[in-house]
């Protein structure tokens, strides 16, 4: 009697808190697999979706809704896929290999989002289960670039195609319906989205990684319902945060004093899951950038501990080429990261612009409304002119921005940029993607340095090797090659905090390399420390 | 029979008068198209690959341009444009990917809706202190006054909105936070998309209620600056027409102070205010965004801001234009209430 009592007072405590999570994420503006691009969407994506592969932390991919693939007939032009069974999309229907060689037909038709790295990909369908990729071009690392290909499901978004699209025959592939709707089978179900202000998703109960409790405590129960707002404003963001109507902030660009504040708030909690690298690139192709030398005066003369400082306690440390906490990753020069003026000096002399370094100006450029990118700026502008160096500071908002990469003419001698695994999950895209001639180009190649020809025989290398291992190690002998082109400087690795209710239990407490953390199956909410701390 | 013939004719002038300020509208509405579509595309910043993003590749960036007609001379894409707009299709947005319409209809209510309270709360409030401190000038509530003005002029919107929610939400509690209603409070179904009175209409008084409480520290926020603005404007306007000669005869005749206020002295001096009023109102059209940004309100002064950070082209033209027509429309009517209340403008209208 006194257990059946103290239960039902459990559950009653239990129901008279809300099991939502209300989060504050980017502006989710395209919920469409084939066409969301940034990190941004991806925070809707992997709530919604499944990717075919899964970024994997110790590097590479692993096993997502394909359970296994190999190369058919050893060029690595040709891809099988063996899929799982038994995955059902929100609408209860199975998963076949009709809507993974629709979707990637979908995908490649489209030409937009996150396609852009796969090159020209043909599905066949061997059985149900089974589906082949035939490439235009070999790529051994080709299912490393599938952890951004998401699955649709064939018959929802070809019932709901508005024939009046820039497709052809399949008028506008579904895109406009999957704005505000989803065809996926990830851990939760779209309910509602207005794009750019709010979406309302709610638990999808067959998901097929399952909900178990294993690895969790008691009381940290699955999250039942979800809402991204997109708020910009910190400010009102900590007001929402400290009266509970906020749960979890993944955006992370809160300012050090509120970083504080969330600390030592025994409500809150702040988790660093992923990091972001912080690149400054140099262009090679206009003065006085040009010079090897002029650039490496500028690797020296930065002030790293300088820009760090304040911020070490939250995790801002060294990184390079490849984020430290990848695999593989190579320290690059200067070691020990500090600031050297003499060794800065001794490279300016070597310059082709050491006799007439008053007449010099270097232009860096950040993006409009990123303070912490200024920062950077001013403190290089502040060494460089302890050098006699002049460095000119200035933030276009993002269109401008990012339109002056367009050509090596047009790029500023310096633009700063953040490569989150968000966005870039595997090694490819912070070398290939970043340094060889048929790289990614734009805002990830913005050096515009493609003249060494050991470094580009290194990066095809590391595309024509099908052995992790192996490539691995071919990661690991390119890096001091890049680094010795001086191509970019890296001031620090930036972690993105999450800043959450002491009640929502994140994945990690800890930096890892892969970043779908904002994929909220895995975390889980304690409905009791909930109804403890901030009541129903 | 010479009333209605007189009234007739005052009608009649009424009408060719909004008539041909309208017909001028559309004039000056076609100069501003042309003017912010030319603004728009040189503004550096390509908004092929502004919309499609990081990954995009070059052959994919070159597409949606040739899609926007971006790489056709101006005039053949200002046709383009214009046509599209005669069939009432004001573009796609490359940043929401939904037709311009549905966004000017999906923001458009919420800030009409905020800037509507705020313009009700300047008026009353600004004019009352207008008329208290220029009645009883050089007294100390006309000396509090001044400073208390001053200190609003001198106070951007958003530092008003910071420290407002600061204080009323978060510290005393006493306003609900940021949002039209709370975040988890599901909305009334949209009919005119004004929050409260959807709410109304579909028989939920409570939400229309939570409405308003929501909309208080915005729209306070936002009037701050209009009723120090309006508040001086009035108080100087009393006084110079409490020197008039009119006011001292009616002083001398002994009449009643209220009478004298409220029929004698009011209605010429809120005329400038009325003026500033109209022009406060299409002001905030475009100048919420910093309180829209603190206040999480979904309006459109935050996406007009959007729009131009993200080289949208079509939302940009089609904000700038829903703004030149606010300005017009709402001159427009404070031509026409000035016209009401001031009878020497009146005359000169009806005398062509």
């Amino acid at each position: 009697m006194v257990l059946a009592v103290s239960l039902l007072a459990a559950f009653a405590a239990a129901g008279e808190v809300d099991n939502v999570a209300v989060i504050n994420g980017y502006p989710v503006i395209i919920a469409d697999p084939a066409a969301a691009s940034d990190w941004y969407d991806t925070e809707a994506m992997y709530n919604l979706y499944s990717p075919l592969v899964y970024p994997d932390p110790a590097g590479g991919v692993r096993a997502h809704l394909a359970t296994s693939w190999e190369a058919v007939g050893g060029d690595y032009a040709h891809w099988r896929f063996n899929l799982r069974e038994g995955v059902k999309f929100h609408s209860g229907h199975e998963m076949t290999a009709e809507d993974v060689a629709f979707s990637m037909t979908r995908f490649i038709t489209m030409g937009k989002g996150n396609s852009g790295p796969l090159g020209q990909v043909t599905a066949e369908i061997i059985d149900p289960y089974t589906v082949d990729f035939l490439l235009d071009k070999p790529s051994a690392i080709f299912p490393d670039t599938l952890a951004l290909f998401f699955v649709v499901e064939k018959e929802l978004v070809s019932a709901n195609v508005d024939p009046d699209g820039s497709y052809g025959e399949n008028g506008d592939y579904g895109e406009n319906w999957l704005a505000t709707h989803d065809a996926g089978t990830g851990p939760y179900m779209m309910t509602s989205h207005i794009p750019g202000q709010r979406l309302d998703a709610t638990r999808f109960a067959d998901y097929f990684e399952g909900w178990s409790n294993e690895g969790w405590a008691e009381d940290e129960v699955p999250i039942e319902q979800l809402v991204f707002i997109m708020e910009s404003d910190y400010t009102t963001l900590m007001t929402l945060l400290r009266s509970g109507d906020l749960d979890l902030e993944i955006n992370g660009g809160w300012t050090l004093p509120q970083l504080e504040d969330i600390d030592e708030d025994p409500a809150l909690n702040l988790a660093s899951v992923w990091a972001q690298n912080v690149t400054v690139w140099m262009n090679t192709q206009v003065p006085p950038t040009d010079d090897e030398h002029f650039r490496k005066a500028i690797l020296y003369a930065f002030d790293y501990e300088g820009i760090v400082g304040p911020w070490e306690d939250f995790g801002n440390g060294e990184t390079g080429i490849l984020l430290p906490n990848m695999p593989g990753y190579v320290p690059i020069e200067p070691q020990p990261r500090q600031q050297n003026l003499d060794r800065a000096a001794e490279e300016l002399a070597l310059s082709k612009y050491a006799n007439n370094l008053r007449d010099v100006t270097a232009v860096f450029h950040f993006c409009g409304g990123l303070d912490f990118e200024e920062d950077i700026g001013l403190q290089l502008q502040a060494d460089m002119a302890a050098l006699g160096v002049n460095v000119e500071v200035a933030g276009p908002p993002w269109p401008e921005y990012s339109a002056e990469c367009a050509s090596p003419e047009s790029t500023p001698n310096m633009t700063i940029f953040l490569f989150a695994p968000q966005a870039a999950p595997t090694h490819d895209y912070y070398t290939y993607s970043m340094f060889a001639p048929n790289g990614l180009g734009w805002i990830f190649e913005a050096h515009w340095y493609f003249e060494d020809q050991d470094i580009i025989d290194l990066l095809d290398a590391t595309r024509a090797e099908p052995d992790p291992a192996a490539r691995l190690a071919l990661y690991e002998q390119v890096q001091p090659l890049i680094a010795d082109r001086a191509l970019a400087f890296y001031p620090y690795q930036k972690p993105t905090l999450f800043a959450h209710q002491a009640y929502i239990v994140g994945p990690s407490e800890t930096i890892v390399f892969v970043g779908p953390s904002e994929n909220m199956h895995k975390w889980r909410i304690n409905l009791e420390l909930k109804e403890e701390l901030r009541g129903s | 029979m010479a009333r209605p013939c007189i009234a007739e004719t005052g009608a009649w002038s009424m009408l060719l008068f909004v008539g041909k300020r309208l017909f001028q509208s559309l004039f000056v509405l076609f100069g501003l198209s042309l003017l912010i579509f030319f603004i728009a595309r040189v503004m550096p910043g390509d908004p092929a690959r502004a919309a499609l993003g990081f990954l995009a590749t070059d052959e994919q960036v070159e597409r949606l341009r040739d899609e926007m007609h971006l790489n056709d001379p101006f005039p053949v894409q200002y046709y383009h444009w214009l046509r599209a707009l005669l069939h009432g299709d004001l573009g796609r947005s490359s940043y929401t990917k939904r037709p311009v319409t549905e966004d000017l209809v999906q923001y458009l209510p919420a800030t009409f809706e905020l800037i509507l309270f705020a313009t009700l709360i300047s008026a009353v409030v600004g004019q009352v202190t207008g008329v208290l401190a220029g009645y009883f000038r050089n007294s100390w509530f006309d000396g509090l006054s001044r400073v208390v003005s001053y200190l609003g002029i001198a106070t951007p919107s958003f530092v008003v909105a910071i420290l407002l929610l600061f204080v009323f939400s978060q510290v005393l509690r006493l306003a609900p936070g940021v949002g039209r209603l709370p975040i988890m409070m599901t909305a009334p179904p949209r009919i005119t998309g004004f929050m409260t009175i959807d709410g109304l209409l579909a028989g939920r008084p409570d939400i229309a209620w939570t409405a308003i409480k929501h909309m208080v520290l915005p729209a306070i926020s936002l009037a701050v600056i209009h009723i120090a603005q309006e508040g001086r404007i009035t108080r100087t306007s009393i006084v110079e027409n409490m020197q008039k000669d009119y006011i001292t005869i009616h002083k001398v005749h002994g009449i009643r102070t209220s009478k004298l206020v409220f029929k004698y002295l009011l209605k010429p001096s809120i005329i400038p205010t009325v003026t500033v009023m109209g022009l406060d109102f299409a002001f905030l059209m475009s100048n919420a965004f910093l309180v829209e940004m603190v206040y999480m309100w979904p309006g459109f002064s935050r996406y007009a801001v959007t729009a131009m950070l993200n080289k949208d082209l079509n939302a940009i033209v089609a904000v700038v234009l829903v703004i030149g027509l606010t300005f017009a429309l709402v001159n427009l009517l404070v031509d026409i209430v000035i016209m009401g209340l001031d009878p020497t403008v009146r005359l000169r209208r009806g005398g062509g």
